[in-house]
């Protein structure tokens, strides 16, 4: 009776040391697991790469056109000899509204945060509104009439108010964004997870209107790399 | 016996395991194939673009000689496209290395959730560093510029659009005397994020090398506004 006691305890050890091994092996490939090679994507995954790849590729071939559209434009003014003024003052521009060194304007959406006694908006409600907005195809973004350009951040200043490149602002936030409206507002109206829903459930007062003609200011600071060469 | 019998259906439900990973691989031959043939059709059309800029570039240059005002446009272009991010870069500054824990006896931890690192910590990062007077940055060679996005997709991270995943490997080209301490700092970022249990490297460097955004800037719907 007694040895049998044993032999099971035993044996119910060298099993559960054999299965807490599985285990730990198991662990240590999936740590050792390169999640973005190609070998380990799931067949979703597979899609979405797929499409983003397709899509990437539409947007470069358009860009390709516009270049040689570009480039034919040049050769016409050296094959004339006439002035390249206009193309040049063109490109400039287009780089000038996306920089931020231009005023701008366009349809889009603007987004108003604003604090309650019980929920205050913070510089990270507004970084992942930025995000968001981006990630939906925004082309010009201001909060409170200051323009967000590539090297803008966000901070809190204590509970009072909240730092854009270095100027304080203060509820209520409007954040103004300029790209296709309907992609605008389905990418943060998406249900539960989407931005606004977030928000919402945290008890936050956030609301989004569609707007045809939306005008963002230019930024105010100085645009140059210090140290990049 | 019963405990015979608990390893025996343990090694046929790895067994069965084995086989419907086995199946699932096969069946997706087909989407990796086509992955790889999108991809490779994306790299030579990028290619493509990549010559036809440095085409125009050489255009605009012979173009813009007929006036001082010209000659200033082309210059100003240029400049602009360092700030577009649309040129690699180079200069001191920090590189910051981020990377899951992988001694972590599982065992142990209840919540695995703060060894892993989330799309929050690096647009905290990145946000911590260009207050700090950042010039560029860079995070796994995706150049951050003023439309990048960093979002979560099912447990991986897209930055451009692109995925990235651990080691995590941040660049920054600025003062590092001022980006270091900002980030490195006691009760800092970094340390709250070493604390809970990320591997944290930070290292000051003389030669950073940050490459080019390889996306493309959409403007469709801005137009200048003040005319």
């Amino acid at each position: 009776m007694k040895k049998g006691k044993i032999t099971i305890t035993i044996t119910i050890g060298l099993t559960f040391l054999i299965l807490t091994a599985v285990i730990f092996i198991q662990f240590k490939t999936i740590n050792q697991t390169d999640i973005t090679s190609l070998e380990n994507m799931r067949e979703d995954e597979l899609r979405t790469e797929i499409s983003n790849f397709k899509q990437k590729s539409e947007e470069i071939s358009k860009q390709i056109e516009e270049t040689n559209l570009k480039i034919a434009e040049y050769e016409e003014t050296i094959s004339t000899d006439k002035e390249a003024s206009e193309l040049l003052e063109k490109e400039l521009e287009q780089q000038n509204n996306l920089l931020g060194k231009n005023d701008v304007k366009g349809s889009g959406v603007i987004i108003t945060l604003t604090d309650t006694k019980e929920q205050k908006i913070t510089a990270q409600d507004l970084r992942e509104l930025l995000n968001q907005l981006k990630l939906a195809g925004a082309e010009a973004i201001s909060i409170n009439g200051q323009r967000i350009v590539y090297d803008s951040y966000l901070v809190d200043i204590g509970d009072t108010y909240i730092s854009v490149n270095g100027e304080g602002i203060v509820s209520p936030y409007e954040v103004k964004a300029i790209g296709n409206p309907t992609y605008l507002e389905s990418g943060l109206s998406k249900k539960q997870y989407g931005y606004i829903d977030t928000k919402l459930e945290e008890g936050k007062d956030v609301v989004l209107t569609r707007q045809d003609n939306i005008t963002i200011n230019k930024y105010n600071g100085d645009l140059n790399m210090e140290y990049a060469t | 016996m019963l405990l015979v019998m608990a390893i025996c259906i343990q090694i046929n439900t790895i067994e069965a395991a084995t086989i419907s990973v086995g199946t699932t691989l096969r069946d997706n031959s087909d989407l990796k194939d086509e992955l790889l043939s999108c991809q490779g059709k994306y790299e030579s059309l990028y290619k493509e673009l990549e010559n036809k800029e440095k085409q125009l570039e050489e255009v605009r240059l012979s173009a813009a000689t007929k006036s001082e005002e010209d000659t200033q446009n082309e210059i100003e272009i240029k400049r602009n496209q360092v700030l577009l991010g649309l040129t690699e870069v180079t200069g001191q500054g920090i590189i910051i290395r981020l990377d899951e824990n992988r001694e972590v006896n599982s065992e142990e931890v209840l919540d695995i959730n703060g060894y892993l690192v989330h799309e929050e910590d690096l647009l905290y990062i990145v946000n911590e560093l260009f207050n700090s007077g950042a010039d560029a940055i860079s995070i796994n060679d995706q150049r951050i510029v003023s439309t990048t996005s960093i979002v979560c997709d099912g447990n991986i991270i897209r930055i451009n659009g692109k995925m990235v995943g651990v080691p995590i490997t941040i660049k920054a080209i600025g003062y590092p005397e001022r980006m270091d301490p900002a980030l490195s700092r006691p009760g800092g970022y970094l340390q709250l994020m070493a604390n809970q249990g990320v591997v944290v490297t930070v290292e000051r460097s003389e030669n950073i090398t940050i490459p080019k955004f390889e996306g493309v800037y959409s403007y469709e719907y801005i137009t200048r506004g003040d005319e």
